[in-house]
This record gives C-alpha cells, sequence and structure tokens, in this order.
C-alpha cells in the first residue's frame, strides 16, 4: 500500500534523484524495490535474474529520471512499469522494445490519468487487491495474467486457451472492466483492513 | 500495420493497458493515440491497470547485494539531463521561436509582438506603463531582431533565455518551469569567472507557460547563469544548479 504521503514524499525524492542525489535513489530503492522484485520474480521466475533486473531498472530511473512526469502517475507506478517492461522483454529473449520515455503509457492521452489504478494503490493492501482479482471469471483472471505477467499478446492468448481473437480481446476488457468497478465499490466501502506491505 | 480506426483502437484498451498487443498493433496504437483529437474514454479508463496487478503480489526483498551494486553504480552513471550542460547560442528570431515548443512559442510571439507594437506605438512616457513582464518580453524581442545574443539556458527545472539589452537589465525568460516543493524557491544567480556567486532575484511556481524575471544585475562581469532551489533567499547558493547557462560566449 502507498498512502498519500508516501506518493508525496516519493515527488520530493524524485526531485531529489534529478538534482543528482544519490541518497534520493537509494530512499526510493528502499521503498519499492521489494514491489519491482515481486514483479520481476513472477515474470522470469530466476531469482538473479530478476535482481539483475531490478539493478538495472533502477540505473535506468537515475539515468532518465527526468522521463518521469508525477502528472501522469506514481512514481511506484513508474518503476513497476518499467521493471515488468524489462521482464517481458527478457522473457521473450528480445531487446527493450519500449523506450523508458514511453513506459507509462498514460503520458499518450491527451485527458489526465484515470483515478482509479493509482487510488487502489493507495488505499488497498495486496490481500485486498488480489481478493478483487479472485473476484473475476477464471477465463478473465487466467487472461489478464497471461498478458500481464506471461506477456502473451491477446493472439497468444487466444491460441493458448482455444478461443476466437475476439474473444481473448474482450476477455482483457471485462476483466479490466469489472475490476475497476469492484475497486470503485471497494474505495466507497473498504475490504476488512489493509494489510501490511 | 496500416492505420487503426477509433473505434480498433478502443477496442483494443484492454490489451493495450496490459501489454498484450503485438509490436505493430501496439506501434499502430500509439500513432493513433498521438493523432487522434478525439477522446479514448475505454483508453483513459484501461490504462494504468498494471499496477493493481503487481500490487496484488506479495512483495520479495532483493538480496543486500543488489543494493551495494546499484549504489556502486549509479556512482559512476551520469544522468541524461544533466549530461546536457546548457550551451550559450546566438539566436536569430526565427532560430529563438523554433527552439520553443509550439504551446509556448505561440504565445510568446504573439506577446513580443503585442509589446513591440506597443512600444512603436505609444510614446515614451507611456512606455513606463508596460508591465514587467511585457517589458521583458519586448527586452527579448528586441534583443533578438537587433542581433544581440540570448543565452540559452536550461536544465532539469526549466529552459528559457536570459538576454542583456544595454540600458535595460538583463531578463530571464523561461519556459515548462518545474514544480518547487512546499516552502521553495527558485534563487536567480550570476557567477563572475572566478566563480564567485551574486543572487540576483528569486523566483516561485507560475501556472504561466512562460516566466520572466527582470535580473537586478546586468551581465556584465559575468560568465555564468543558474538558478537553484532555495528555502529563502540566501547569500550563496546551497543546492547544485537547476537551470544553467554560460553568458558571453557567443
Amino acid at each position: 500500500m502507498t498512502d498519500s504521503a508516501t506518493l508525496q514524499d516519493d515527488g520530493l525524492l524524485a526531485q531529489r534523484i534529478r538534482s543528482g542525489d544519490r541518497a534520493a535513489l537509494g530512499e526510493v530503492y528502499d521503498r519499492h524495490a521489494s514491489a519491482a522484485m515481486a514483479v520481476a520474480l513472477r515474470i522470469v521466475a530466476d531469482r538473479e535474474g530478476a535482481e539483475d533486473l531490478v539493478h538495472d531498472t533502477f540505473v535506468a530511473i537515475w539515468q532518465k529520471i527526468d522521463r518521469f512526469d508525477p502528472a501522469r502517475g506514481s512514481l511506484r507506478s513508474w518503476i513497476v512499469t518499467i521493471v515488468r517492461n524489462r521482464a517481458i522483454d527478457r522473457l521473450r529473449g528480445t531487446r527493450p522494445s519500449i523506450e523508458i520515455g514511453e513506459a507509462d503509457e498514460r503520458s499518450l492521452l491527451r485527458s489526465g490519468p484515470n483515478p482509479t489504478w493509482e487510488s487502489a494503490m493507495a488505499r488497498l493492501g495486496g490481500i485486498q487487491l488480489r481478493a478483487a482479482l479472485d473476484e473475476l471469471p477464471a477465463e478473465q483472471r487466467q487472461a489478464v495474467e497471461l498478458a500481464y505477467f506471461g506477456g502473451r499478446t491477446y493472439r497468444e492468448i487466444a491460441t493458448i486457451t482455444g478461443v476466437p481473437l475476439g474473444t481473448a480481446n474482450g476477455r482483457l476488457r471485462l476483466a479490466l472492466a469489472r475490476l475497476r468497478e469492484r475497486l470503485s465499490q471497494t474505495e466507497a466501502a473498504p475490504i476488512g483492513a489493509g494489510d501490511e506491505r | 500495420m496500416s492505420e487503426m480506426t477509433h473505434s480498433q483502437v478502443e477496442e483494443l484498451a484492454g490489451a493495450f493497458a496490459l501489454g498484450a498487443l503485438d509490436p505493430d498493433e501496439e506501434a499502430a496504437v500509439r500513432a493513433h493515440l498521438a493523432e487522434c483529437g478525439e477522446a479514448h474514454p475505454e483508453m483513459e479508463a484501461a490504462l494504468g491497470a498494471g499496477i493493481v496487478m503487481a500490487e496484488s503480489l506479495d512483495p520479495v526483498d532483493p538480496s543486500a547485494a543488489v543494493r551495494d551494486r546499484l549504489m556502486a553504480t549509479i556512482e559512476g552513471t551520469p544522468q541524461a539531463h544533466r549530461q546536457a550542460v546548457a550551451q550559450p547560442v546566438r539566436q536569430s528570431r526565427r532560430g529563438w521561436l523554433d527552439w520553443l515548443s509550439p504551446r509556448v512559442a505561440r504565445p510568446l510571439a504573439i506577446a513580443a509582438m503585442a509589446a513591440v507594437i506597443a512600444v512603436g506605438a505609444w510614446s515614451l512616457g507611456l512606455q513606463s506603463q508596460l508591465n514587467q513582464r511585457d517589458a521583458a518580453l519586448r527586452a527579448v524581442a528586441s534583443a533578438i531582431s537587433g542581433g544581440q545574443a540570448a543565452f540559452r539556458v536550461e536544465g532539469n527545472a526549466g529552459r528559457g533565455y536570459v538576454v542583456d539589452t544595454p540600458g535595460r537589465g538583463a531578463a530571464l525568460v523561461v519556459t515548462d518551469l518545474a514544480e518547487l516543493p512546499p516552502h521553495r524557491i527558485y534563487e536567480l544567480w550570476l557567477l563572475n569567472p572566478a566563480g564567485s556567486p551574486v543572487a540576483v532575484g528569486t523566483l516561485t511556481s507560475t501556472d504561466d507557460a512562460i516566466a520572466v524575471v527582470q535580473l537586478e544585475r546586468d551581465l556584465s562581469g559575468f560568465s555564468i547563469f543558474a538558478v537553484t532551489v532555495e528555502a529563502e533567499r540566501v547569500a550563496a547558493p546551497s543546492s547544485d544548479p537547476v537551470i544553467l547557462g554560460v553568458l558571453g560566449s557567443s
């Protein structure tokens, strides 16, 4: 869970990193490396490889901190997106396919970011988020996990699960719509207490 | 892949948000979003969902050696934005406007033109009615059109020009100024060739696309312009520059 104070502090830390403050990068690492490591390890299933990805991600953050736009999302979200993309590239055996400046696709939008996802991250812990994912129909959950953690395209998901392309794509759309609706409700009536992260 | 229609892009919102498109499809979606002026409600709703997937995992601590290795690596790793040290440039009027983004160039051009027209039409007595911003913009326009040097300054907090107009002092015109942390100000400095700083003004965050500040000194005898972030106006900078430029060598 990342509360509003943490988000605010992250903004200050990002600014310190911009000014060349190495200690600030260390603080950012201490805050977010475990989340980045969880994503990397889930994707590459190799601890040493995951640690290399985390290391390389934070080096990239140091080098390209000027590409971080707090108006488009949190520092944690940016870090996780970068490590996820790098892990998928490693899984696929491809060269980095996305420039770090493009890591947050929300920069493509003319409007501001949709607050649902960041708000859920800020308000809820892993248990609540897992509960929301668990409530998805099994085929939708399988589709989003194959996509996000497996690096599978919807075309590949269609082949793996033996459904038409439109069905595979539709499952991803429906899954996100259901998840967003569930998380919005959860913000109004939180599920239990937040877990410690 | 050929261009995508608006509805095709919207239909692929979930797959795009989860990184589940083929490279050519992803490129086509990016190209559409970059060009399309219409709203994309489904895309807006879907983007950013990945963080929920990530946060649903139990955190895993990397070994302590990773942090040590990271800190050792960055010791010798330059930051991209700090490698691009500000260079003084002698700009023609066209070059000055070309350098700015269209979003900024248009209002600057309009403001500068309006100020120049005003100066031409009004008497000297009425010039005093121009506010400081218009006067500084007029100085910039006048200096550039008169062939004077405008010194480019830039850094992670913004970018712009410092212009020195004999008899009228110097002005900083800066665009895309980064928002300050709470209770902080930008302090402006001129440094002589020996590196001694002289405070020449302050600046706070602004919602304007362009910030204009009249410097308290002209540029004579100084070789560096810098901006630092301070808690209050101080006699000597306490942090690294966030905007920097070399003066007088163009």
